[in-house]
């Protein structure tokens, strides 16, 4: 975007930070892809960046549900207890068959989502507290419909999770063509706009007339309905539904991606390309580490040092 | 008798935020058993000497002493144990305690053992308590009681922790009257027990019933201080405002022409008795198209709040708001809005414009259902709309894909203007519409307001300029303490008469009020 | 404004609770999963077979009996038992374990009290206080931490009942705070296991370890064991990656995908349960490899893990047994009629592989 301000010129810091927030994950990513592939043996092979893309799909799909959310100022953490409630709903349901095992998925996620955006957008509950309600919650309700990891073996439910279309998995395929969507709704459509403007300023929408609560609803929902999507996906990739561990710490994987992305937790402002990136980001950093048998504890350090980069830089931009 | 203690002294006190100077070289004194009221309208510097007495600022010059003794605050905290206490229009105990608690926070009686004493801290606090006619189980926790009560237990803690001087910031603001009259039985115990009191408020009645000296702030300085008793209101409202009563009215100072006159038509907007709890007790007015009408008042007399309700962004406890007769659901902005009724917000910061987002979405915001089809954008139309109002309104931008945020104030009013036009709304609520804007930008505004009158609209036109309100209004409604205490219309729109009846209490202003009751 | 809202979301937890509660309800009433024709769970026929066995006490060892301990004899038939569980039952080491309980004071018919501390260790402590406050007479408890047990302890001892702790040690002194602990010896499993390793890889090439969760003594006694054997046993069998596999499948999966892209010639995977192997056993799959490609050797002994074997996927599995109920309240049996019995009871565990998968999957749990 053009960078001209009427009252101040931008001082030098300020410009870097505002470049890094911008560009700062894929120069992030680019730096990562050429170390791997100058000292990581086997990483330039399709199938390498087959795993990754695969391994990551999940983490994207929550993270564009969660980057919509943070950009009405929100947060959903009941992201991984949605998708934990998915592996079971599924194998609880996978006896009538894949799709309406499906169909009954997507309708408890609508609940939880339902119950998030009600408790924020109607009852006026911060979203960390609603959320974080859902999120214990959810993942109870999981364990009481299914309370040990089973396994499945519905045919449908095996190639969706390990499938293909000319080479490329549905995992991916679907990640990518959810993303399109997200950023096509957030660009393009009234309800995007609707959606910025609620994040950025909730008293000015709601002068203005905006539907605010319609809108808080919405998002939480679709937030939901993608982590459940996830969910679906994962289970079916594991051929086994999980609620135990399945999705455990999904919320902070997919606030990360988000954040590093350049999205700002204040609202106002979502970067689908960035939180894509973003999530691939973490995902290459985390094989990179594991590939070269570091230290768990060093995947874990390097995450935070991204987190705290990417927030530094939010910050600068801040300040305006 | 010897003459009270001299309790406070501030001299010389300033305070400068950037580009503001806030409090310029004040001084004030208070005495043992003064009531002390500090008035003064937005900006006039009231709240930074609260904050500079109650140690929140730190002064850049000048001295307060207390007791004869200079004083140099770093936190409330240290004030308070000073002997300043401070009570706020909101309530600012912990809810979930007891009212005991709450009562003795900091200073519990404890038994030998050095455990709380329940029995005794619930004992004494009901004896205090009743002592300011409030009558519960203290036991319960605070928020069970009434905003009232809760006022009264935080006036008790301030004057049980020694206070020797104590703050009120606008403290009957969610009372209800009873409980005013509680509260001043309690204020004039404070007085004979030698307490000095600071009351700020900008409810006449209050001040003249409970206060007995005054100083009145205007841009940071004292321009009055001395007895109220001495000072009739109308005087007191000309210091405040800032007008000598002899001056004439000064013509041309604002770019309104006039050049609109109310049509005799039916009113495009009427509204009935709109109640607002605390707020608003029975407004009427009404507004033809083509017609100005001017809300008038000092600070906290209504006006935005009944702009607010008109618009439906306040929940109405009664009354009711028609546009062109067609009767309006109350409490919904949205349904205001399709009616026709645009507003634009007093705190243009915060409730007006969307910082973050571009001067085209901002502009095409309101509008943008209409411009959508299966909630798909129409992106050409947006442009058509945004293009067409920032060439119309001279809005100042690098493109019209800038942040609104980076506008200056007079571009972002604009920007507003321009959202609500593209409504085609029949009725503009303008709740100050050129503050903190330049003059240019000012004259602009002006200008567009009397185009749009004479274009057919009907405005609603909410001023702290009085002259602004004076030339830019065919008719200006009064008010008073959510009340609407008078009407000035035609040759009857001079400044004199405005400040006449915002003082009220005099010739003028009862026969006013006796029309107003009947109406 | 602001008190308004905190009300407000006081209200909102107990409404989701309820919520919850009737969608749980609801929702299992017309669930249908793949395999319910076909339900079976492991019951205790089977578990029969597969009853714990004791490897120590070697003679010499540290032995406790009544007098020593000040309790006082008592008949186990007409005793009140007090069963405290650490974890809630959602894996298959603590269904079976509590089952196995459940099952023994069912078959001696003596009354059980039991508790599930959910993971929490204050909730496992103020459980074990409620099994003694409603009158049992003997404790069996499965501890969450070895620390922090004083208060209970003391309690106990107070009353003079007799605890037997089971699969994890607490940090008292054996025969005084308490009496006996009946458990695995995980590092015994770790080299049990670099011995499966080294038979099926032939004792050379490049081994991976999935980690269990990082800062747990099992995962720490199952490095261990595996690796000192291996240094060792067959030097030439080299590990090359350790990675945290959490001890969950997911993870287990995602962690050997990325093994096996940038080392291909990995030889064997040694996993620190179950869970983790079968993960790797679907990246495996996922990777196009074929049964055999990669030995696997886990521990645990779950039933999934066993049906592996059959299946070619994985090379051995060492058990690590949960069915302590028949040694727990042998035990107690023991001790309270007077007879000494060992303070540390060290139980064998057994091991499957392809000689014994088939025949034995009964007793898998």
């Amino acid at each position: 975007m053009a960078d001209v301000t009427l009252r101040t010129a931008p001082l030098d810091k300020a410009r870097v930070l505002q470049w890094l927030q911008t560009y700062g994950v894929y120069a992030g990513v680019a730096v990562l892809l050429i170390v791997n592939v100058v000292v990581t043996p086997y990483f330039l092979s399709a199938e390498n960046f087959r795993t990754q893309a695969v391994q990551v799909a999940p983490v994207i799909i929550v993270a564009l549900g969660m980057a919509l959310v943070i950009g009405t100022e929100g947060v959903d953490l009941s992201v991984g207890a949605v998708m934990a409630l998915s592996a079971s709903v599924t194998a609880l349901y996978l006896g009538y068959g894949l799709l309406p095992a499906l169909l009954v998925v997507a309708l408890f996620a609508a609940v939880v989502g339902l119950a998030n955006g009600a408790l924020v957008a109607l009852v006026g509950v911060q979203p960390i507290v609603a959320t974080l309600a859902l999120m214990v919650g959810g993942r109870g309700l999981a364990l009481v419909l299914l309370p040990q990891l089973e396994d499945l073996r519905n045919p449908s439910l095996a190639s969706l999770g390990s499938g293909d279309v000319l080479g490329v998995p549905y995992l991916i395929l679907f990640a990518a063509v959810l993303a399109l969507l997200v950023a096509f709704v957030v660009r393009r459509t009234t309800f995007g706009r609707q959606l910025l403007a609620v994040g950025d300023s909730r008293p000015a929408a709601q002068l203005a007339g905006l539907p605010v609560r319609r809108v808080l609803i919405v998002v939480y929902v679709v937030s939901a309905l993608l982590a459940a999507t996830a969910g679906v996906l994962a289970t079916a990739r594991l051929q086994a539904s999980d609620p135990t561990s399945l999705g455990n710490l999904m919320e902070l994987s997919a606030i990360t991606a988000v954040v590093v992305g350049g999205t700002p937790l204040t609202g106002g402002r979502v970067n689908i390309a960035g939180t894509v990136a973003g999530a691939v980001l973490i995902q290459l950093l985390t094989a990179t580490l594991i590939k070269h048998d570091l230290p768990p504890s060093w995947t874990q350090i390097a995450q935070a040092v991204v987190i705290v980069a990417a927030v530094y830089a939010a910050r600068g931009r801040g300040k305006r | 008798m010897a003459p009270p203690a001299e309790v406070l002294a501030v001299r010389g006190l300033s305070k400068t935020f950037p580009g503001v100077r806030a409090l310029d070289d004040l001084d004030l004194t208070l005495h043992a058993g003064e009531v002390h009221a500090l008035i003064g309208e937005n900006g006039a510097g009231k709240s930074t000497l609260i904050k500079l007495l109650t140690g929140v600022y730190r002064p850049d010059a000048g001295e307060i002493a207390l007791h004869g003794r200079p004083v140099s605050f770093a936190t409330p905290l240290e004030a308070q144990k000073a002997g300043i206490s401070t009570i706020y229009q909101e309530v600012n105990l912990i809810p979930l305690l007891s009212v005991a608690r709450n009562l003795f926070l900091g200073r519990e009686p404890r038994n030998r053992l050095g455990m709380l004493d329940v029995a005794r801290m619930s004992r004494e606090a009901e004896r205090t308590l009743s002592t300011y006619g409030v009558h519960v189980d203290v036991r319960q926790p605070l928020r069970t009681l009434g905003v009232g009560a809760q006022q009264m237990v935080a006036l008790a803690r301030a004057v049980a922790t020694d206070a020797r001087i104590v703050i009120m910031d606008e403290p009957t603001s969610s009372l209800e009257p009873r409980e005013v009259e509680t509260l001043f039985s309690v204020i004039r115990r404070l007085r004979d027990a030698g307490i000095a009191v600071v009351y700020v408020s900008h409810r006449l009645d209050e001040l003249y019933a409970v206060c007995g000296t005054v100083t009145v702030l205007r841009d940071g300085r004292r321009v009055h201080h001395g007895g109220l008793a001495d000072l009739d209101r109308l005087s007191l409202v000309s210091t405040m405002l800032g007008r000598d009563l002899g001056e004439v009215r000064k013509e041309g100072l604002t770019r309104f022409t006039g050049d609109h006159g109310p049509a005799e038509a039916e009113p495009v907007l009427e509204a009935t008795q709109l109640a607002v709890p605390h707020k608003l007790h029975g407004v009427s007015l009404s507004i033809r198209p083509g017609e100005v009408v001017g809300l008038g008042g000092l600070l906290g007399s209504g006006r935005t709040e009944t702009a607010k309700a008109i618009a439906g962004a306040l929940p109405l406890r009664s009354g009711s708001v028609t546009v062109a007769g067609v009767p309006l659901r109350g409490g919904s902005t949205p349904a205001a809005i399709r009616a026709g009724i645009s507003l634009l917000p007093e705190d243009r910061k915060s409730e007006g414009i969307v910082p973050g987002l571009s001067v085209r979405d901002n502009i095409a915001l309101a509008v943008l259902p209409r411009l959508s089809r299966f909630g798909l954008v129409a992106e050409a139309r947006v442009d058509g709309i945004v293009n067409t109002f920032v060439e119309r309104l001279r809005i100042k931008a690098s493109s019209p894909h800038q942040k609104v945020g980076e506008l200056s104030g007079g571009n972002q009013q604009k920007v507003l203007l321009a959202r609500w036009l593209a409504m085609n709304p029949r009725v503009l609520l303008l709740d100050e519409p050129t503050r903190g804007i330049d003059i240019g930008a000012k004259a602009e505004v002006q200008k567009l307001v009397d185009e749009l009158a004479a274009d057919g609209l009907g405005v609603l036109l909410i001023s702290s300029d009085l002259e602004e309100l004076i030339e830019g209004s065919d008719r200006v409604v009064v008010l008073k303490d959510g009340r609407v205490v008078g009407e000035l219309t035609g040759d009857d729109v001079t400044e004199e008469k405005l400040m006449r009846t915002i003082a009220g209490n005099d010739p003028v202003r009862d026969a006013v009020e006796e029309v107003a009751a009947d109406g | 404004m602001q008190r308004s809202t905190h009300r407000r979301r006081l209200l909102a937890r107990p409404t989701v609770v309820s919520l919850a509660a009737a969608v749980a309800l609801t929702a299992t009433s017309c669930a249908k999963s793949e395999d319910d024709a076909s339900s079976a769970t492991t019951s205790s026929g089977a578990a029969a077979d597969a009853e714990q066995k004791v490897a120590s006490p070697e003679p010499g060892g540290k032995t406790c009996t009544i007098d020593a301990y000040g309790a006082e004899k008592l008949d186990l038939k007409n005793a009140t038992v007090g069963f405290s569980q650490s974890e809630k039952e959602a894996n298959q080491f603590r269904i079976a374990e509590t089952q196995s309980i459940r099952d023994e004071a069912r078959r001696r018919g003596v009354k059980l009290l039991t508790a599930n501390a959910q993971s929490q260790f204050s909730k496992q402590i103020s459980d074990v206080q409620d099994l003694l406050a409603k009158g049992a007479d003997l404790l069996v408890i499965a501890p969450l931490n070895s620390d922090g047990w004083d208060p209970v302890l003391k309690a106990a001892a107070a009353k003079k009942v007799p605890i037997v702790t089971i699969d994890r040690k607490i940090n008292a002194t054996a025969c005084k705070d308490y009496v006996s602990f009946i458990g695995s010896d995980f590092v015994e499993q770790g080299r049990r296991a670099a011995d499966q390793m080294i038979e099926a890889t032939g004792g050379k090439g490049e081994v991976a370890i999935l980690l269990g969760a990082a800062g747990n003594n099992v995962t720490t006694e199952r490095t261990k064991g595996f690796k000192d054997r291996i240094a060792e046993k067959a030097p030439d069998l080299k590990v090359v990656f350790e990675q945290t596999g959490d001890f969950a499948r997911e993870k287990g999966q995602q962690v050997t995908e990325q093994l096996i892209q940038s080392k291909p010639g990995i030889k064997g995977i040694y996993a620190e349960n179950d869970e983790m192997g079968l993960g790797a056993v679907a990246a495996l799959k996922g990777a196009g490899k074929k049964p055999g490609d990669v030995e696997i050797v886990t521990v645990d002994g779950t039933r999934n893990a066993v049906q592996g074997i059959v299946d070619g996927w994985i090379s051995g599995v060492i058990e690590s047994n949960p069915r302590f109920g028949p040694l727990a309240f042998q035990t107690l049996e023991t001790f309270t009629q007077g007879e000494e019995v060992a303070q540390d009871i060290v139980i064998e565990d057994g091991a499957y592989d392809e000689a014994n998968a088939q025949s034995d999957i009964g007793k898998a749990y």
